[in-house]
């Protein structure tokens, strides 16, 4: 699992402490919340939406008096439902972001390496849209350093399935790539 | 395919409880299989982290660049307006003597008033002589400063010395007559009066001898 996990295992507590704990969450949240919404296949420009519409919802639910309990997972599964809500609206199915949406600018040093790693990223894209929409979603939150409770809550299915639904998914990705 | 493969993944991602977890590295110590598999596995979820964050450098990249074409565009739209507002846009006004001029330029016999030495006012012209080369006093009048050269004439400034076998037929005119017609020149080049007047050649001449 993604080396954030440690740092988004949020202690609830911090929410109450003011205005500046909530633009720390904000900060560590935004990133991850983006990446995830961007592979499932939203636009960048969607994809700020909705993470602006989460932590806004997001603050409605704790001026409220909503629960602190797993605010990670809260952000996802709002995030994700209104992924969802959009995929619907517009009457769409989102999935994995085409090879153009890789511009190939990476950060390798020679033109050779650029190139093989955009061959990678474009064998990595493929794989992922072979993948069925529930594989791909626990496979994008996974990514995001959610525990499978989390992706569970997210997804609305049971910790075991998330479990064997990770296994699969990151086994046919394992196989496509040759990795 | 061994029985521990469907956990590697679980194990990996600290998902399996302390003893099941305990029981899978034991397994590890002497599955290969497992161990190339646990490795594939490590290999591509970092390979898919690499990806997702790819993704979204390039989203922004590419919304970073939609905004530097943007701004260019609007900057280089800006710079034009700018340009086209910075230039000068007082209007040049065609001065006295420039209509004047091109007045003459137009006809074939046109003097200046006020040039008796040159081209007398009051002066037979013959056919032959109707495209006499224009006397332009103005230019010579330009030459000396503090001249109203430049401005408007409040009166009419040019006479035009007509043929009188142009307008009348031959025998219609007594000898000796003559008509200066003072034409008025508008502004925009055009004639706008023109008045004649007859005079006697005899007369004319017996008024300007002193």
């Amino acid at each position: 699992m993604s080396g954030d996990a440690a740092n988004l295992a949020l202690p609830l507590s911090r929410l109450s402490a003011g205005t500046s704990e909530a633009t720390t969450l904000y900060r560590e949240l935004r990133k991850p919340l983006l990446r995830y919404l961007v592979c499932l296949g939203l636009s960048s420009d969607e994809a700020q939406d909705v993470v602006q519409d989460a932590f806004l919802n997001l603050h409605r639910h704790l001026a409220a008096g909503g629960s602190q309990e797993n605010i990670r997972g809260w952000l996802f599964r709002v995030a994700h439902n209104q992924a969802r809500n959009r995929q619907n609206r517009y009457d769409r199915n989102f999935s994995a972001p085409s090879d153009e949406e890789i511009d190939g600018a990476s950060h390798e040093e020679t033109p050779e390496r650029a190139v093989l790693e955009k061959e990678k990223f474009r064998q990595l894209g493929k794989a992922i849209r072979l993948l069925t929409p529930p594989e791909r979603e626990c496979l994008l939150l996974r990514a995001a350093g959610l525990r499978y409770r989390e992706i569970g809550e997210v997804i609305g299915i049971a910790t075991s399935t998330v479990n064997d639904t990770v296994a699969r998914a990151i086994k046919k990705v394992a196989d496509k790539c040759n990795v | 395919m061994c029985d521990f493969s469907e956990k590697l993944v679980a194990w990996l991602d600290h998902e399996l409880s302390f003893e099941e977890a305990a029981e899978l590295e034991r397994h590890l110590e002497g599955c290969l299989e497992c161990r190339s598999g646990v490795d594939a596995y490590k290999r591509a979820s970092s390979e898919l982290s690499a990806y997702c964050d790819e993704i979204l450098e390039s989203q922004a990249r590419r919304g970073t660049s939609r905004l530097v074409l943007a701004a260019a565009t609007i900057g280089a739209a800006a710079a034009v307006v700018a340009l086209i507002l910075a230039l000068p846009r007082t209007r040049v006004e065609r001065s006295a003597l420039h209509r004047v001029q091109a007045a003459a330029a137009a006809s074939p016999a046109i003097v200046a008033k006020g040039m008796p030495a040159v081209a007398k006012p009051i002066q037979k012209v013959h056919r032959r002589h109707a495209a006499t080369p224009v006397q332009n006093q103005g230019a010579n009048d330009a030459a000396a400063p503090g001249q109203a050269s430049f401005a408007l004439p409040e009166e009419p400034a040019i006479q035009i010395a007509i043929p009188a076998d142009e307008m009348f037929p031959p025998g219609a005119i007594p000898e000796g007559m003559h008509f200066v017609a003072d034409l008025t020149i508008a502004a925009d080049g055009s004639a706008e009066r023109l008045r004649l007047s007859p005079q006697l050649a005899a007369v004319e001449r017996s008024t300007n001898q002193p």
